[in-house]
C-alpha cells in the first residue's frame, strides 16, 4: 500500500515538474521573441520620428506606444511565468490536486444551479444499486438452477451445452445485442450482469453439487426419513451453501467490470459514465479518486462475504 | 407351529443375484436374518459384500430376486433401515447433537410443517435437541455435542452416527466396515458398544418383549466378526456355482460375549480356521451349503426344546 503510494508521489511529482519545465522554456523563449520584437519597435520609433506630416508621425508614435505597453506587459508576465511556472499536469494530478479537484469536487454540488448534484452519491448510488439487484437476482438464479442441474439429470442434459457455449463468449462482445435488443434502462444493465455470471456460475454450481456431495450423505438422509425435497433443501443446499458463496464473490470481479463498461457506453450516470466524461477532459482528478473508492469497495464486499460464510456454515473452516 | 413364526425374521433375501455387465456378482443368495439378531458379514475382497449390503438398504436394488422387510419386499432405502457408513457417516454441516437429531426432524416434521408452523417447530425441535442429548450420553459423547464433526476424532465421529441410526429405532441396523478406520483401542471400545447393544436385547427378551436392535455388520476382520456377533456370515465365490458368483458360503452361531467378560481369544481360533478354509481359501471348492447350518441347528433346537 506505502510502496504503492510511494510510486504513485514520484510519478506525479515528476510529471509535474516536467509539466513546469514545459511551461518555463516556452515562456523564456516567448521572452526572447518579445526582446527582439522590442528593438524592432525601437528602430520603428526613429523611422516614425523623421516623418514629416505630423498627422502621420503622431498617429504612428501611438501606435508604437500601444505596441510598447503590450510588449512590456507580456515580458512582465513571461517573466513571472518563467522565474514560477504554474502549470497543472491533469494526467497525474498531485496529492494536493486530487483532494480539491477531485475529492472535493466530487463530493460538493456540482453543476448548474437548475440541476445541481453531488457526483459521488448520485454515481455510486447508480451503480450499486444496479449492481446488487443484478447480483441477487443472479446468485439466486444461478443457485436454483445449478442444484436442479446437480440433481435432476435431464434437465443438466438440457442446459449444460448451451451454458458451456454461452459461458465461453465474453460477454462485453454481446453488450451491443443487449443495447439494441432492450431499451437503455435499469433493466439491461441488470440482464447482461445476470447474462454475464449465469451460465458459468450455474455450471460450477451444478458441478459441486454432483462432486461435494457423497452418495453416502444422501442414502443415509433417505434412511433418516427425508423426502426429495427435504433432500435438496436440507443436505444438498446446507452442504454445497459455503462453495457457492466462495464462487459467487469470484463472480464480484467480473460483474463490475461489464457493468462499468456498459455504463461508459451508454450511461447518464453511473461510475461509468463519470469516467468516461473525465477521460474525454484527460482529467485523471476525479477519475483516481473513483478508482481507489472501487478498489476500497471491493476489498470491504470480499470481506463482508467471506465473513458471511464464516457465519452460515461455521462446519466449513478456513 | 410354523417354522417362520418360530424364527421371527426381519429381513428376507429370497434368490438375490446382481451383475454389473458380464461381471456376475451375486448369485441367489437367499437369508434370513431374524428379530435381534447381531450378524457379521465376511468374505474376501470384491466379493460383493458392499452390493449385497446396498441391495439390503435399497439405494442399489437386486437385477433378481428380492429383498423383504417383515415379509413386504421394498426396492429403495426408507427410515425402517438404518445405516452406518465407515467414511462419509456424518453430515458435515450439523453438530454432533444435530446429527443425532436429525433423523427425528425429517421423519416427523416435513419442509412445509417447519417453514409455517414456526413457533410449535421450535418446541418440537428443543425436545429433538434433548433426546439426541440423552442418546449421546448413551453412547459416552456428552462432552462433544456442540462440536461439528470435523472437529471429533475418528471414533467418536462412528459413536456419534451409531447413535444417529440408532435414535430412528430402526427395524434393522447396516454397519459397512463401520470401525476399518480406527485404531486398535478405540475399535475394541465401539465393539463393546455392540455388545452393549445385545445385552439390551437379552434384557429385553427376559421382559418378553421384543428385541429392539438387529444389526448386520460387514468387516473384514474375522476376530472382530466373531467377537460382536451371534452369528456368522460368509459370502463368497469359491463354491461350486461360483463361476455365476458368490453366494452365502457360511451361516453359522458365534460365540456369545458379554460387555463385561474378559475377551478370550481362544475361543476364536477353531471357528476363524472354519472361516479361512470356507469362504476365504480359493483352492477349497464345495457345495455351497456345505457350511451353511444355522437356522437348521436353530429350529432343530428350538423343536427339542418344546418337546
Amino acid at each position: 500500500m506505502l510502496t504503492l503510494a510511494l510510486l504513485y508521489t514520484l510519478l506525479s511529482s515528476s510529471r509535474q515538474t516536467a509539466a513546469k519545465r514545459d511551461q518555463q522554456q516556452v515562456a523564456e523563449a516567448k521572452l526572447q521573441e518579445l526582446q527582439t520584437e522590442q528593438t524592432l519597435v525601437e528602430e520603428r520609433r526613429i523611422q516614425a520620428a523623421e516623418l514629416e506630416d505630423d498627422d502621420q508621425r503622431q498617429r504612428q508614435l501611438g501606435r508604437i506606444a500601444n505596441d510598447e505597453r503590450r510588449i512590456s506587459d507580456d515580458i512582465a508576465k513571461f517573466t513571472r511565468l518563467s522565474d514560477a511556472p504554474d502549470k497543472e499536469d491533469l494526467t497525474v494530478p498531485s496529492w494536493k490536486m486530487l483532494y480539491r479537484q477531485g475529492l472535493l469536487r466530487s463530493c460538493t454540488p456540482q453543476g448548474a444551479f437548475q440541476r445541481k448534484e453531488v457526483w459521488i452519491t448520485t454515481d455510486f448510488e447508480a451503480t450499486l444499486v444496479r449492481l446488487v439487484t443484478a447480483l441477487v437476482l443472479g446468485i439466486g438464479a444461478s443457485l436454483t438452477l445449478g442444484i436442479l442441474m446437480g440433481c435432476f439429470d435431464p434437465l443438466d442434459a438440457f442446459l449444460t451445452p448451451p451454458f458451456a457455449l454461452l459461458s465461453k463468449v465474453p460477454a462485453t462482445a454481446v453488450l451491443p445485442i443487449f443495447f439494441v435488443l432492450i431499451q437503455i434502462n435499469f433493466k439491461l444493465y441488470i440482464a447482461i450482469i445476470v447474462f454475464g455470471m449465469l451460465p458459468s456460475l450455474a455450471q460450477s454450481i451444478s458441478a459441486s453439487v454432483r462432486k461435494d456431495v457423497p452418495e453416502e450423505l444422501i442414502f443415509k438422509a433417505y434412511t433418516l426419513g427425508a423426502s426429495q425435497c427435504e433432500l435438496i433443501w436440507e443436505v444438498i443446499f446446507k452442504q454445497v451453501l459455503p462453495r457457492v458463496l466462495d464462487a459467487a464473490r469470484l463472480q464480484i470481479g467480473p460483474a463490475l467490470v461489464l457493468l462499468v463498461a456498459a455504463e461508459w457506453m451508454v450511461a447518464g450516470e453511473g461510475i461509468g459514465y463519470r469516467l468516461r466524461l473525465f477521460y474525454q477532459r484527460t482529467d485523471m482528478t476525479v477519475v483516481f479518486v473513483y478508482v481507489f473508492i472501487l478498489g476500497v469497495l471491493g476489498l470491504a464486499t470480499d470481506y463482508a462475504l467471506i465473513w458471511t460464510r464464516r457465519k452460515l456454515c461455521p462446519w466449513f473452516g478456513d | 407351529m410354523s417354522s417362520s413364526k418360530v424364527r421371527d425374521i426381519v429381513l428376507e433375501c429370497r434368490n438375490l443375484s446382481h451383475w454389473f455387465g458380464a461381471n456376475k456378482v451375486l448369485k441367489d443368495v437367499n437369508l434370513q436374518v431374524g428379530r435381534g439378531q447381531i450378524v457379521a458379514l465376511v468374505g474376501p475382497s470384491g466379493c460383493g459384500k458392499s452390493t449385497l449390503l446396498r441391495a439390503i438398504l435399497g439405494t442399489h436394488p437386486p437385477r433378481a430376486g428380492e429383498v423383504l422387510m417383515d415379509g413386504v419386499a421394498y426396492r429403495s432405502p426408507a427410515r425402517h433401515r438404518g445405516i452406518v457408513y465407515q467414511r462419509y457417516s456424518l453430515f458435515p454441516f450439523l453438530t454432533a447433537e444435530e446429527n443425532v437429531a436429525f433423523g427425528l426432524k425429517l421423519d416427523q416434521t416435513s419442509l412445509a410443517h417447519r417453514s409455517f408452523n414456526y413457533f410449535k417447530w421450535r418446541k418440537l425441535r428443543s425436545a429433538h435437541i434433548e433426546q439426541a442429548g440423552r442418546f449421546l450420553d448413551r453412547v459416552g459423547l456428552s462432552a462433544a455435542k456442540g462440536h461439528y464433526p470435523a472437529e471429533l476424532s475418528g471414533g467418536m465421529c462412528q459413536r456419534v452416527a451409531i447413535a444417529q441410526a440408532l435414535i430412528m429405532r430402526p427395524k434393522l441396523l447396516l454397519l459397512d466396515e463401520p470401525f476399518g478406520a480406527l485404531d486398535e483401542a478405540t475399535r475394541e471400545s465401539l465393539q463393546l458398544m455392540i455388545l452393549q447393544l445385545y445385552e439390551e436385547n437379552l434384557q429385553a427378551k427376559e421382559r418378553g418383549e421384543p428385541a429392539p436392535h438387529t444389526i448386520l455388520i460387514v468387516t473384514h476382520e474375522l476376530n472382530e466378526a466373531i467377537y460382536v456377533s451371534n452369528r456368522v456370515l460368509g459370502l463368497s465365490q469359491y463354491h461350486a456355482g461360483g463361476r455365476d458368483g458368490a453366494t452365502i458360503v457360511y451361516d453359522k452361531p458365534a460365540p456369545i460375549y458379554r460387555p463385561n467378560e474378559p475377551k478370550d481369544v481362544s475361543h476364536f481360533i477353531e471357528q476363524k480356521e472354519q472361516l479361512l478354509k470356507a469362504v476365504f481359501s480359493p483352492n477349497d471348492i464345495k457345495h455351497h451349503a456345505e457350511f451353511v447350518s444355522f437356522w437348521d441347528d436353530h429350529d432343530r433346537h428350538f423343536a427339542s426344546n418344546a418337546s
